[in-house]
């Protein structure tokens, strides 16, 4: 199993607190599986999650320590090309974030970003990254229209393929499905296990049973830090530390 | 005794229901007077010439106001392009770039100082700092005027409308990789384009009936013109002096330029609030 991402010592702090959000936090996340981050609220997965596409750049103040190797690179360190790292990390939101524009142009934003201009090329590749998101056949009579006329779940996978049509190395999930009727969770769920095929994939999620379902590896987070790390099966089934027994089987969080 | 208090609360009651229903009549009342009285007296007075002429010599019935519609309308082209895009790119920098400076709060409360500064004071600066180092009054003069009555209600109907859209939604282009910039022209302001369009609506009814500010830069002018670097007629000045004036159709033609001037008012206000009730779905 090749090493995709290896967290390193990472310390996070949130802009005008001494305390850190994140604390000694070491574990690789393992390329083409899905890495799940589980643990009650507030205990800094999405934190963690939004330290990969350095997201806390966006506000002023916040501080890294430590590092996150990304095939061998710091990608924590300050000269990194934050442009040039979004490309190759990209990010699921929790609440759907399709942009005021067409379905076509939704899709299509991503890659006209990257200097793609050429009608045909942007037309296979928008159709290409519909399919993987599994949203083709419901939207391809009406890709002119806006991307705010489609319901929650599509918006959601209208963003996964927005996501995936720049063809990114990770994709990171935050409670992609915490908005959604069972029915969309699970057109989701099963969408995230097949871009496993050529995407490693990070997600943060509430939900122990859709960790369960979807993830090969799961990190357990507890008051920012990392309780335990390993193959999600192991941690669902005979996890070392008490900690997260009792969170695994609802006895707290 | 429970009833005794019950009693006093239903007098208390009603008493203040009539005190604030008689202060709205109060103010209702003399609104409606005033938008009668410029519509029947305008009604009676508007005719086509009034468009297609311009003024005879003082003293001789007729003509019409062509020079001051111009005028008017060439002035207010000239304050809507300086105003409207840097209000909108004041506003943008408030509410994206410099959202975590202590500066825009500073500019932010300025500018809604700005909103209820005398028309008149602008009028009197923009005197100072272009007619008086120019030499002589000018069309410009009477757009900067405007442009700078206009400038806080866009910045703030700019910034406010950017701070409604939701910041994940930033995030999400961000995470594409999209530049500040791009995010701004691309994501932003498409999201907000017909608040956008609002605030520019009610920044143009703001300034349109404003005489004040150009009686010292634009001033009036007699003549058709064209002339922008010259003085120019606009139809707020010209009310103010033909209602001041000795001449009959002089009054007349004064009612026949403010009842067009608040019917365009009107209409703005209206097409504003359509656009922002239709924003809503």
């Amino acid at each position: 199993m090749n090493v995709e991402l290896e967290v390193k010592n990472l310390s996070f702090y949130y802009a005008g607190c001494s305390e850190p959000s994140l604390k000694n936090i070491n574990f690789p996340i393992y390329k083409h599986k899905v890495t799940a981050l589980i643990g009650p609220s507030g205990c800094g997965k999405t934190t963690l999650l939004r330290c990969f596409n350095r997201m806390h750049d966006l506000y002023p103040g916040n501080k890294y320590e430590g590092e996150i190797l990304f095939r061998g690179r710091n990608i924590l360190a300050p000269e990194v090309d934050l442009i040039e790292l979004r490309t190759k990390i990209g990010m699921v939101f929790q609440k759907p974030t399709p942009f005021p524009m067409s379905i076509f142009d939704n899709v299509a934003y991503g890659l006209r970003l990257r200097g793609i201009k050429n009608k045909k090329e942007l037309a296979e590749r928008v159709e290409k990254a519909l399919r993987e998101a599994a949203l083709w056949d419901e939207v391809k009579d009406k890709l002119k229209e806006s991307g705010l006329s489609l319901s929650g779940g599509q918006q959601q996978r209208l963003c996964i393929a927005r996501a995936i049509a720049v063809e990114p190395e990770v994709l990171l999930f935050d409670e992609p499905t915490s908005a959604l009727d069972p029915i969309s969770t699970a057109k989701i769920e099963d969408l995230i296990v097949q871009l496993k095929e050529k995407i490693t994939i990070v997600i943060v999620t509430h939900n122990m049973q859709q960790a369960a379902r979807i993830s090969d590896f799961t990190a357990f987070m507890y008051l920012g830090e990392l309780v335990e790390f390993g193959p999600t099966e192991k941690i669902f089934t005979n996890p070392e530390k008490k900690l997260t027994e009792d969170y695994i089987t609802g006895r707290f969080g | 005794m429970r009833e005794r208090v019950f009693k006093i609360r239903k007098l208390t009651s009603t008493s203040i229901l009539t005190i604030t229903g008689l202060c709205a009549l109060w103010g209702i009342f003399w609104l409606f007077f005033i938008i009668f009285d410029v519509i029947r007296h305008g009604i009676a007075s508007i005719n086509l010439s009034l468009f297609l002429e311009t003024p005879t010599p003082p003293g001789e019935p007729g003509g019409g106001l062509k020079h001051a519609f111009i005028g008017h309308f060439l002035i207010t082209l000239g304050a809507i392009s300086l105003g409207i895009p840097l209000g909108i790119l004041a506003g943008t920098f408030l509410a994206e770039y410099g959202r975590n400076y202590r500066l825009s709060k500073v500019i932010s409360f300025l500018a809604d100082t700005m909103v209820s500064v005398p028309a008149i004071l602008i009028g009197a600066f923009v005197y100072a700092i272009m007619v008086k180092p120019l030499g002589h009054f000018s069309g410009w003069a009477g757009s900067v005027a405007l442009a700078i009555i206009m400038f806080p209600v866009v910045i703030r109907s700019t910034e406010h409308m950017l701070k409604l859209v939701p910041w994940t939604l930033r995030e999400a282009a961000f995470a594409l990789g999209a530049p500040y910039y791009k995010v701004i022209l691309q994501v932003l302001y498409p999201a907000i384009k017909m608040g956008l369009l609002t605030g520019a609506l009610l920044a143009i009814a703001r300034e349109i009936g404003e005489a004040a500010p150009l009686l010292f830069t634009s001033f009036n002018n007699n003549f058709l013109s064209y002339n922008m670097s010259g003085p120019m007629a606009s139809l707020t000045v010209t009310i103010f002096v033909y209602a001041m004036g000795p001449y009959d159709y002089w009054h007349t033609q004064a009612w026949a330029a403010a009842f067009v001037i608040a019917i365009t008012i009107l209409i703005l206000n209206f097409i504003a609030r359509i656009i922002l009730k239709g924003g809503k779905h």
